[in-house]
């Protein structure tokens, strides 16, 4: 249900229709309260996991464990849908298979359709994001109600979540108060989590209660058993799914894995690497519909298998979506979710994203330092850092970095290349420094000078004070 | 020996010590008793026993009589039947169930269709009491999954305290859509 | 036993004071060191910027100058990472070079021993905040990051205790990225000052009265950052530290010997 008719907040985009993350970051960061306020949230939930993590023996070991077994089933991707299907099947579960985001999107209204159901209450699913589910089945009138806490704020927002497990950590309270208030009834003025909390408790009871559907995301399909997890901490997936008479559970083809016994391995993993508890509240296994119910699995692909078959990034698969890596992330923190234009945001959605459209995303490899903490946090162990610096140069090799930065960097790696031309580049550079003044040198400098001042040339390079004092004179 | 991980020999006591830890870091409220004691336990639980439980500074409606009761425990009287159509659990005050196992690592307990009635009287009802035998409780997840088969019913989940959100501004909030408090009953068995 | 030191082109040009440093603090170990002509750069400024292949000639060019030695001490974790990492594509010398390319500190720990490193004698009355960069950190196994659950160790700290009256500022995030990031410093400056400006001032809430770093790039950064908000604070490669050459900024053009 899209309450309000106000715009989305949209990433900077430039005039090629490229995300422009380095704008959008700008525009986050230049207000200092909110992007401390931001990345003090962001790094409480980094704190939480790793204290989680820390009462954990051999959760380096479990990461292995959990990368081993992704990998495995990445491997044989194939097969284990074929067993998954096989045995969904015959549990009396009606599985689907969707090309892209249109095909899914297509079956879901499909199922409503033959169920005449107008009322649809969602539990969080980034994938039904990733596929404009939302939009699509409200152009078609159908009433969508996301039940999740965060998402039921952003869509209330008209917002797109800012973050795939928190969906609006960028809010303040205040703001979701007034929210509230204008969509809600609460007292104006009235921002305490509680109240709100239990205002839309009593909200999305009544939709729950009147619903023809639900929707699921899933957190982990398996194969020898035929069945799909839900992990969830308020209890709306099971909710829905236990009082609708359809139950429809959207999954990417990545969420697999092999056997039941592998979840003790990914659920020991998933909640605290995601908000730092020990479980989530409800970690649900269905593995046939209830009496009277339908239950439907969509299996989407959507781009996946195109990103297995890539040498370099198919390692991006094994992602489980515990956001670990996005909490982590320095340049999240203080940019935000919406910089990214992208569904997944942070460093998980850089790799992951630059594979549905490289020209539009060109700039996300580029949101990191390489700082290498997403990679180290990562549950699976997928290493986002080598994956970030791998896209950099795809972007690069495409031609999608301005002419102008090209140019530049192709003269910077002769330059680097020959200790002579350096030291007349560097020799020219500290002329023209000793000679213009500061605050001119430093609005010559570009980005660098526009955010900090310059370094001092020195009189000297080493080298010449090594042929100086070490070799004597030529 | 779910995947050769490591598994310290630990006493029954250390892992009921380490589940009501959990369970406790979950926001379940943890008590002892007996099966022979069960039917009085959970009578306290209604009203007033709820009210004053920690759980009931969140639970505002708990003050009221948990009248509609729906038990899946033998021994303890319910006051509603599992009904054909889950809408007519709506008002549930209290389900009571017992788990199949629970988990010392992270206050999980196991909790498949059968012992629900109706799945949704979990999340409907504003209370849910959860009877554990102590000699159920397992170390960790692996032995979990190893002790349980979780696609032999249509549905079971690993409930690990009440409903809780902390989607505003970080802040925990409990009894977000399901039940707004978990007390579990340790049976000394 | 052939040791190289190899300073970065921006160390080199930018501070020199440090390579001399390192020079000294190896020389005095009683290792000799050579200082090769031939290679400027490792690449890494470039090839980070996604331009892998405009830096392909420097690390050729780096591979061929240091093929004949033992070890290739380099004054910056990140072209240290950088060369292990990406030398070994380019054939035989190429991965015997990435194999015998290490950090300073690394060098110091691992081949040279804290107790040799102990006999140096340095002292420096002054409370510091470490940094160390984040490729190093993480790359390298400078130290153990944040993230790992692992038992705590960290070489760079280990070789700046041998130095007499020095104590470490307590950093509320030991291990949060600088914000320098190559490039990105430029591409993404907005942020890469605010990660610099929150360093800083939790270097500040944790008492320190300097910064001492294993990655002169951070500190170039994290200096212009500092000393465009009226900031004075002294940032020292270990080095300078250790060869006792930290009484003034590291990073204040004094050139030559001092």
């Amino acid at each position: 249900m899209r309450d309000r008719g106000e715009p989305r907040p949209l990433p900077v985009l430039d005039a090629t229709g490229a995300v422009d993350h380095a704008a959008g970051a700008e525009r986050f960061v230049a207000n200092e309260a909110r992007t401390t306020w931001h990345d003090a949230s962001l790094w409480f939930v980094r704190e939480k996991r790793d204290r989680a993590a820390s009462t954990v023996e051999d959760w380096e070991a479990l990461r292995d464990a959990a990368s081993a077994i992704k990998t495995h089933t990445l491997s044989r991707l194939d097969e284990y849908l074929a067993q998954f299907e096989q045995r969904a099947t015959a549990r009396g579960i009606t599985v689907h298979w969707a090309r892209d985001a249109a095909e899914h999107n297509e079956i879901v209204l499909g199922i409503l359709s033959a169920r005449g159901a107008r009322r649809l209450v969602k539990s969080k699913s980034m994938l039904t994001e990733e596929c404009g589910l939302n939009d699509y089945l409200i152009g078609r009138g159908i009433d969508v109600v996301d039940t999740d806490l965060g998402e039921r704020i952003v869509q209330l927002r008209n917002e797109p979540p800012s973050h795939i497990v928190m969906p609006a950590i960028h809010l303040k309270k205040e703001e979701i108060g007034e929210t509230f208030h204008e969509h809600l009834g609460t007292p104006a003025g009235d921002d305490d989590p509680d109240a709100l909390t239990a205002a839309a408790r009593v909200h999305l009871r009544a939709r729950f209660l009147a619903a023809d559907a639900a929707l699921t995301g899933v957190n982990f399909a398996i194969a020898e058993t035929g069945g799909i997890v839900v992990c969830t901490n308020e209890g709306n997936a099971d909710l829905g799914t236990a009082l609708a008479p359809v139950h429809i559970a959207s999954m990417g083809i990545e969420k697999l894995v092999p056997r039941a016994a592998d979840l003790g391995v990914f659920l020991r993993l998933l909640a605290r690497s995601a908000t730092g508890q020990a479980s989530t509240v409800y970690a649900s296994h269905m593995h046939a519909a209830r009496p009277g119910q339908a239950l439907h699995v969509v299996l989407v692909d959507n781009g996946r298998s195109a990103q297995l078959g890539r040498a370099d990034f198919w390692g991006s698969l094994k992602c489980i979506r515990c956001a670990a890596c996005i909490n982590t992330c320095p340049v999240y923190r203080r940019s935000g979710g919406y910089s990214y234009g992208s569904t997944v945001p942070g460093p998980i959605g850089s790799v992951l994203t630059p594979g549905f459209d490289l020209q539009k995303y060109a700039s996300l490899p580029f949101a990191s330092t390489l700082c290498g903490s997403c990679a180290a946090v990562c549950p699976v162990r997928v290493d986002l850092d080598v994956q970030l610096y791998k896209w950099r140069q795809l972007a690069v090799d495409a031609g999608y970095v301005s002419p102008v930065k090209g140019w530049l960097m192709r003269r910077l790696g002769a330059v680097l290349a020959d200790p002579a031309l350096l030291q007349l580049t560097v020799g020219i550079a500290g002329a023209i420094l000793r000679v213009v003044p500061r605050p001119l040198a430093r609005r010559l400098a570009g980005a660098w000078g526009r955010w900090r001042e310059l370094p001092e040339m020195p009189a000297q390079s080493f080298r010449a004070w090594y042929r100086a004092n070490r070799r004597g004179p030529d | 020996m779910p995947l050769g991980f490591a598994q310290r020999i630990v006493s029954r006591d250390d892992l009921v010590a380490r589940f009501i830890d959990s369970a406790a870091g979950a926001a379940a409220r943890v008590v002892h008793g007996t099966r022979a004691e069960l039917a009085t336990l959970v009578a306290g639980f209604s009203g007033d026993g709820l009210a004053s439980d920690g759980v009931a500074r969140f639970d505002r409606e708990a003050q009221r009589v948990a009248s509609r009761c729906l038990s899946m425990v033998p021994g303890v009287p319910g006051t509603v039947a599992v009904p054909d159509d889950p809408h007519a659990l709506a008002d549930l005050d209290l389900l009571v169930c017992e788990g199949v196992l629970g988990v010392a690592e992270n206050g999980g307990i196991w909790l498949p269709a059968s012992r629900l009635g109706e799945r949704s009287a979990l999340v409907l009802a504003r209370h849910v009491v959860v009877v554990l035998a102590r000699s159920s409780i397992v170390a960790d997840l692996h032995a979990a999954y190893a002790a349980v088969d979780v696609s032999a019913e249509s549905f079971g989940v690993f409930l690990a305290g009440p409903s809780k959100t902390a989607d505003i501004e970080q802040s925990l909030v409990i009894g977000a859509h399901g039940a707004m408090g978990v007390t579990v009953v340790l049976l000394d068995e | 036993m052939r040791v190289a030191l190899f300073a970065p082109c921006f160390v080199d040009h930018l501070v020199p004071s440090a390579a001399i440093a390192a020079l000294r603090v190896l020389e005095r170990l009683g290792i000799v060191v050579d200082v090769p002509d031939g290679a400027a750069c490792c690449g890494q400024p470039v090839a980070n910027a996604g331009f892998a292949s405009a830096g392909a000639a420097a690390l050729e060019r780096f591979a061929d100058t240091f093929a004949s030695y033992d070890h290739v001490v380099v004054l910056s974790g990140s072209c240290a990472v950088h060369v292990r990492g990406h030398a070994t594509g380019i054939g035989d010398a190429g991965i015997r070079v990435a194999q015998r390319t290490t950090e300073f500190c690394a060098f110091l720990h691992d081949v040279v021993g804290v107790e040799r490193v102990r006999m140096l004698g340095a002292t420096l009355r002054a409370r510091v905040a470490l940094h160390i960069g984040c490729h190093a950190l993480r790359g390298l196994d400078l130290a153990r990051p944040s993230e790992l659950q692992l038992r705590p160790s960290n070489k760079v700290r280990a070789v700046l205790a041998t130095v007499e009256g020095l104590s470490f500022a307590a950093l509320a995030r030991p291990d949060e990225c600088c914000g320098f990031g190559g490039s990105f410093s430029i591409g993404e400056g907005a942020v890469s000052a605010r990660m610099g400006r929150d360093r800083l001032a939790d270097v500040q809430a944790g008492g320190a009265t300097a910064l001492v770093t294993t990655d002169l790039s951070c500190a170039i950064h994290l200096r212009g950052v500092d000393r465009a908000a009226g900031g004075a604070l002294p940032m020292w490669h270990v080095a300078e530290v250790l060869a006792g050459m930290a009484a003034c900024d590291a990073l204040d053009a004094s050139g030559g010997e001092r």
